[in-house]
This record gives structure tokens, C-alpha cells and sequence, in this order.
């Protein structure tokens, strides 16, 4: 029974793709395809030429822009052809990654792909001007075809956009909160901007694995450049006091301006309970007390 | 384990309640019979400590306490003391080390201050 | 064979077996604000709901992508048939099952009675019941599928085939020659792939037994493992873990037994969602129970609070006399969208 297979191996393909090869379309697509590689050079020029026209791809040199144009306009000669997209993703993705950080815009994507498509309909409305009803067959085998080309290229760069905003984003986060050995034993963790809950949970786990790392023991947090901590940030900043001594380091928190002292108080926190000093300079020093002497417990009853 | 005056408890797997309960029961016998000043906890290999299990490691600090020993938990994983706190659960007056290493040293600093006879290992200043 | 089913068309329906988990996952969650008599229409409407959404959300993702390329040729007459053939498969489907089966399968999952008090209802045991309801989720798999494709299986052996293959049973797929019956039948050949996926590495739906000691530790870790094949991260699972030990220490204590249910969610976002149920006494007061300080075992009193500052969803339904259910969810990650 494998011989049934044989004959249509890509599963996840596409109606589109089955019928493109066989049915009547099939023929009318490989004639149009012909029609288009004939006059590639033509056709290749006029589209560059809209896409001039319509102040797309500016960032662009001319010689990268005819490089590009010519890729695109094999590939999509090509599915056209196959049917089979893949290799065409393959290339949108690719040009994606090298244009994203350009500072290319989704719409300039999309928009030469429509020109191009408009550019290809017109010559084949030239070609087939004179017979309506071969016109039509052409037409109905060629959109269908020709959005999902568009489709795509689209797709394909909406995603590689969303991949490296992501990117960015972790790599953002990861350097808004840097913990910082400032010597041996001492970690600081400077907070800068705005915490939301995800990022202050982002920076207790940081901290957390940062303390069995570099050793510490003594901890120094400043939230001089953080200007907005809510219930739920102080709650988690409490929390993550409380995590940092489980694992035995003291945290000195330092910058706490009046208005989160405030927020600190109302929710219940005892702030007696935490160290506290004005500024990141006594806060060091303070560190440096702790660690240059013997760091005591002094919790526990004499019994004996 | 024993070094010096100082019991020292490793749990090398996940105990269930059962389990922590009769742990609990045979250290603080241990304790009693070997007059230890302190124990240490190494609870590294622990990779959950929920609220029964947090409060028998309180109770055990208490007993200990009570028969004249300090206890030091040591090796509480980052993830695992993120998850106690959330739980709303600490170690309550217990103290805690990073390590066994750091445990031992603890306990010598505290003996060192109270002036202890004898302790597992010599009080040592850092550089 | 196998290459043969796979090639065989299937129409674009997605896997029933999401649609059945998640309509049973929803209407647990709100059973405990729904009249006791309303429990079965209401799950057929939830039903429909899933599977409607379920739609609505392919459907708003092709409309994205074509308004990114700025097209304007969705068709919404044709989105909207199938849209409503898939809603009322489902009802269908429920329909099909007997009186007692579906009885059984709605209090088990929906009242979350468990499978002890069922089998004395019954007067049978609790495996026999446990059995019974994953026959009763095979058979509504395969009654599913049928109403969705609109298919009258064309011979006697279709629906015992495809139950076989329903319910993973490799043996009665023998007996009823089920690959035999593959090749010759063209409409159980399109039908029987999302089955067949399902038999495959699928397992994303833990049920744990709770009684013992040891038993909470099983969960946990049978939890942390099933969490650890998303994108959680090790405070994540070790803080899922813990949530498990505490329910499931619930569950000892004040029930007696009672079950785990750990459950990888697609839909709406990828994550985590533990049920524990028990037939136990109850907790008379839940808002007290919620209350930081509040505990009935001499512990801390930070049992239910304290879950749920761990997860990002809780929810507890308990009648006195009746039992306890916890739901609870953690998503995969807060960040994208």
C-alpha cells in the first residue's frame, strides 16, 4: 500500500497545492509561470520602480534593495510554481532577521509584496486582455495563489518581529536588574524603574541564586531609582528579605523614601524588623560592619 | 553525624510526613544523649519544605533549645526558600546558614561570644 | 497501515479530547454556583461554549492574518456553520450516552463526587466505577467525533473499532481487527487519527490517589515532573510542588482520601491546573479557612492562604458532609500578552 503514499507526500499540504498540480489550474499556472521568468528583467524593474514611487524600504541601499527584490521575485516565482511555501518562509524570515534591526516596518513588508502582486496581475491582464474568459481562468488560478504568497511573507515577518522584541525584552530585563558582587561575601542589587510583580519576581529569583553563587552573606538592596512600589511590589520586597535570610544572608535595604515607608507600614510590615538606612553609602557601611565582624545571632536565650 | 559537641543531620532524600516526624523524634533523642551545644540541619536536598515540614523543623529547634542546644538550618535552596515565603512560612527564630561550611562557622561564632567550653570546630575571623 | 491513517484526510477538527477535558475543567469550576439540577444543561452549554470559542479564537486568528496583509476575503457564512455544527456535536454527543453514564461521568466531573462514593451509590466498587467513566469518556470521544463529521458509521463494527481505538485497549483493537477494518472503512479512517493521537505520548492528565503519607510526596513530584514539561522555571515548579503538598496534606488530614487531578492546559494559555477532591467532612466556613491564622490542626493555620498566594488562580468549593475541591492554576509565564 505504499504506493498510495507516494503520490502525496507532504501531508500538512495545502489544498491549494494539490489542485495547482493537477487540476486545470495546474496547466494555466505553469504557463504563468513561464510568462513571469520570460519577463523577469521587465517586471523586476517595474516593481522596483513602485516600490521607489511609494517610499518603501528607505533604509535600503540600491544595491541591497536590487539584491533583495531579486530573491523575492524567484521565490515567489517558485511557489507559484511548487505550490510549496517552505522555502519561501525560509527566505522571509531570513530577510526579516537582517531588516528587523533596520528598522524596517511590518507595513513597508507587506506593501511590497502587494506591489509586486499588482505588478505581476497587470502584466498578466496585458498578456490575456483579449480573451476575457482566459483572463479569468488566469486570474482565479493566480489570486488565490498570490495570497497566500502575501500571507506568508507577512506572517513569517509579524513572527521574527515578535521573536526579537521578546529578545529584547528578556535581555532588558536581565539588565534592569543586575546583582552586583561588590566584594567578597557583599552583593548589591540596585533596582532602577518601574517593578511590576513579574519583574520583582524576576529579581528575587535573581537574587536568590545570586546569594548561593557569589557566597554572600550580607545583602544590599537600593530602591533609590525606583520611584513606585505598590501593595504588591512591598509585599514581595518583604518576602524577598525574608527568602534572603532562609538562606542566610542579611538584606539592607537602602533608599526608601518616606512615601514607600508609608506603603511598607500600611500594609503590616514591621519595619523595625528590617534594615533599614537612608542612603547606599551607609547602607555599605553598614554592610561592611556586618561582615568585618563576626556576624551573630543573638536570638537565642542563654539556657545553660 | 558528630563533630565535637555539635550534631549534625543531613536529609539525603524527600521525607514524608510520617518520615519528618520520626526524623524529629530520633534527632532530639540524639541530642539528648550526646548533650550536644549545637546541631545543624542540612536540609540542601530538599526540594520542598511545605508548612509541615517547616514547623518540625521549628519544633526540633525548640526541643533543642530547650535542652540547652543551638540549631542552624543550613542549604535551603533559592527556589525552596521563594516557595516558603510565599507560603507564608519561615524558620521563625531559627538561624540559617548558606552551607554546612557556613553552619559550623555559625555555630562557633555564637559558642565563641557565650563563651562555650568546647565547640566542633575554633571560632575564626575572616579576611 | 499506519502511513495510511495518516494520510488519510481528516477534516480540521481539533483533538476532542481537549474539547471534553475542557468543558469538564470549566464547568467544575463554576459547579459550585450552579443549582443542583442544572448541572447536566449546564454542561452541555459549556459544552457548546468551549467548542464555540474554540472557533472563535481559529476564526480571530485567521482574520489577523488577514488583516495583516490586508485582505478582505474572510468568509463568515461558511465560519459560522461550522462554528455551529461543532456546538451542537458536542450536545450531541453527551446525548448519545446512556442515562447512567452520563449521570456518573457529570457527578464525577462536574460534582467532583469521587469514585468511592459513586461505587456505593452503584453498589459496585470504586475500580469498577473508575473503569465504567473512562469507557463513558471514551465512548463520548467517539460519539464527539461522529457528530462533528456528521458520519453514520456505515457498518456494525465502526463504533466498536473506534471505541477500541478510543480507549487505548490494544487488546480489543485485536479482537475487533481494527487495522483490518482502517483500510476497508474510509470514514473511520479520517476519524481515527485524532484517536490515535490521543494514544500516543499524550498523557498530560495525571490522576493521583491520595490517602497516605507517602502519598503527597507522589504527588508533588508526579506534579513538579508533569509542570516541567512547560516552560516553568525551578522556582516555578518547586513552588507548584509545595502547593501540591499542601492540598494534598488536606486531603490525609481531614478526608481521608481522596485524588490528585494534574492537568496541562493549551487553552486559554498554556499552564497548570491541579484539582484535589476529597469526600471528606467539608470545611464548614471556607472564608474563615481562607483567613491567614485560621486552622483546624494545631499547624500554623496557613494551609489554603498561603496556596494561594502560590498560584496564580484558586478556587475551593466545599459542602459540609460532602467534601472539598481545590482548583488550582498556575499559567505558564505572565509575560507575552
Amino acid at each position: 500500500m505504499n504506493d498510495r503514499t507516494t503520490d502525496h507526500q507532504p501531508v500538512h499540504a495545502a489544498p491549494e497545492h494539490d489542485s495547482a498540480r493537477s487540476g486545470p489550474s495546474g496547466h494555466l499556472l505553469s504557463q504563468l509561470v513561464a510568462h513571469l521568468r520570460e519577463h523577469r528583467t521587465r517586471l523586476q524593474e517595474e516593481w522596483s520602480q513602485r516600490i521607489q514611487q511609494a517610499h518603501l524600504l528607505t533604509a535600503m541601499t540600491p544595491q541591497e534593495m536590487a539584491a533583495e527584490t531579486t530573491s523575492v521575485y524567484d521565490n515567489y516565482v517558485e511557489v507559484l510554481e511548487t505550490g510549496n511555501v517552505e522555502a519561501l518562509q525560509h527566505y522571509a524570515r531570513d530577510l526579516s532577521e537582517r531588516i528587523i534591526p533596520r528598522g524596517v516596518e511590518t507595513h513597508e513588508v507587506v506593501g511590497i509584496v502587494l506591489l509586486l502582486r499588482d505588478v505581476l496581475a497587470r502584466s498578466l491582464f496585458e498578456k490575456y486582455q483579449r480573451d476575457f474568459s482566459m483572463l479569468n481562468e488566469v486570474l482565479d488560478a493566480y489570486e488565490p495563489a498570490a495570497n497566500r504568497i502575501a500571507n506568508t511573507v507577512a506572517v513569517s515577518f509579524v513572527d521574527e518581529r515578535e521573536r526579537v522584541i521578546r529578545q529584547q525584552q528578556d535581555a532588558i530585563r536581565e539588565l534592569s536588574t543586575p546583582v552586583l558582587p561588590v566584594r567578597e561575601r557583599l552583593l548589591i542589587l540596585p533596582i532602577i524603574g518601574v517593578l511590576d510583580s513579574e519583574r520583582a519576581k524576576q529579581l528575587t529569583e535573581q537574587l536568590l541564586s545570586g546569594i548561593r553563587k557569589h557566597r554572600a552573606k550580607v545583602v544590599v538592596i537600593d530602591i533609590t531609582g525606583s520611584p513606585d512600589v505598590d501593595e504588591a511590589v512591598a509585599n514581595h520586597l518583604v518576602q524577598t528579605v525574608d527568602a534572603s535570610r532562609l538562606m542566610g544572608a542579611s538584606v539592607i535595604i537602602t533608599g526608601l523614601s518616606p512615601k514607600i515607608a508609608q506603603t511598607l507600614v500600611t500594609i503590616g510590615v514591621d519595619l523595625s524588623k528590617m534594615n533599614t538606612i537612608g542612603d547606599l553609602q551607609g547602607g555599605l557601611e553598614e554592610a561592611e560592619r556586618l561582615l568585618g565582624y563576626a556576624v551573630t545571632r543573638k536570638e537565642v536565650d542563654s539556657t545553660s | 553525624m558528630r563533630q565535637g559537641s555539635t550534631l549534625i543531620a543531613s536529609i539525603h532524600t524527600a521525607l514524608d510526613d510520617s518520615e519528618l516526624v520520626r526524623f524529629e523524634h530520633d534527632l532530639v533523642k540524639q541530642i539528648g544523649e550526646h548533650r550536644s551545644r549545637g546541631v545543624i540541619i542540612d536540609v540542601a536536598a530538599l526540594d520542598v519544605i511545605d508548612s509541615f515540614a517547616a514547623l518540625t523543623l521549628r519544633r526540633i529547634a525548640d526541643m533543642a533549645r530547650l535542652r540547652g542546644a543551638l540549631t542552624v538550618l543550613v542549604g535551603i535552596q533559592p527556589e525552596v526558600a521563594f516557595a516558603m515565603v510565599r507560603l507564608g512560612m519561615g524558620t521563625g527564630q531559627i538561624p540559617t546558614a548558606l552551607d554546612l561550611e557556613e553552619g559550623v562557622q555559625l555555630l562557633a561564632e555564637v559558642a565563641a561570644t557565650r563563651n562555650f567550653p568546647s565547640s566542633g570546630s575554633q571560632p575564626q575571623k575572616r579576611t | 497501515m499506519v502511513r495510511r491513517i495518516v494520510h488519510a484526510r481528516v477534516g480540521s477538527h481539533p483533538a476532542a479530547e481537549d474539547l471534553v477535558q475542557e468543558t469538564l475543567t470549566r464547568v467544575l469550576a463554576a459547579s459550585p454556583t450552579i443549582e443542583p439540577g442544572m448541572l447536566e444543561p449546564y454542561a452541555i452549554v459549556t459544552a457548546r461554549n468551549v467548542v464555540a470559542s474554540m472557533w472563535r479564537d481559529v476564526d480571530r486568528k485567521h482574520r489577523n492574518q488577514h488583516r495583516v496583509v490586508d485582505l478582505s476575503t474572510p468568509d463568515p457564512p461558511e465560519t459560522q456553520v461550522l462554528l455551529d455544527e461543532e456546538q451542537s456535536a458536542m450536545a450531541t454527543a453527551l446525548a448519545r450516552l446512556t442515562e447512567r453514564e452520563r449521570r456518573t461521568l457529570l457527578d464525577h466531573e462536574v460534582k467532583g463526587t469521587d469514585t468511592r462514593t459513586l461505587a456505593a451509590r452503584e453498589g459496585s466498587t470504586a475500580g469498577a466505577v473508575a473503569a465504567q467513566l473512562n469507557r463513558t469518556r471514551a465512548r463520548l470521544r467517539v460519539e464527539y467525533l461522529l457528530a462533528a463529521a456528521q458520519i453514520d458509521p456505515p457498518t456494525e463494527q465502526c463504533r466498536a473499532v473506534l471505541m477500541a481505538l478510543s480507549s487505548g485497549d490494544k487488546r480489543r483493537q485485536r479482537e475487533v481487527h481494527a487495522a483490518q477494518h482502517l483500510l476497508e472503512c474510509e470514514p473511520c479512517a479520517g476519524l481515527s487519527q485524532p484517536l490515535l493521537e490521543r494514544g500516543q505520548p499524550r498523557d498530560d492528565r495525571l490522576t493521583i490517589p491520595v490517602t497516605t503519607d507517602p502519598d503527597i510526596v507522589t504527588a508533588r513530584g508526579a506534579a513538579r515532573e508533569l509542570a516541567s514539561r512547560l516552560a516553568f522555571g525551578p522556582t516555578d515548579l518547586t513552588v507548584i510542588a509545595t502547593a501540591v503538598s499542601e492540598v494534598c496534606r488536606n486531603i490525609v488530614r481531614f478526608a481521608g482520601t481522596g485524588e490528585v487531578v494534574v492537568n496541562l492546559l493549551e487553552v486559554p494559555r498554556r499552564g497548570i491546573q491541579i484539582v484535589a477532591r476529597d469526600g471528606g467532612p467539608g470545611i464548614p466556613d471556607v472564608e474563615r479557612a481562607l483567613d491567614d491564622g485560621f486552622s483546624t490542626y494545631g499547624g500554623l493555620g496557613l494551609g489554603l492562604p498561603g496556596v494561594r498566594r502560590l498560584m496564580d488562580e484558586f478556587a475551593i468549593a466545599s459542602e459540609p458532609g460532602h467534601g472539598t475541591t481545590v482548583t488550582m492554576t498556575k499559567w505558564e509565564k505572565a509575560d507575552h500578552e
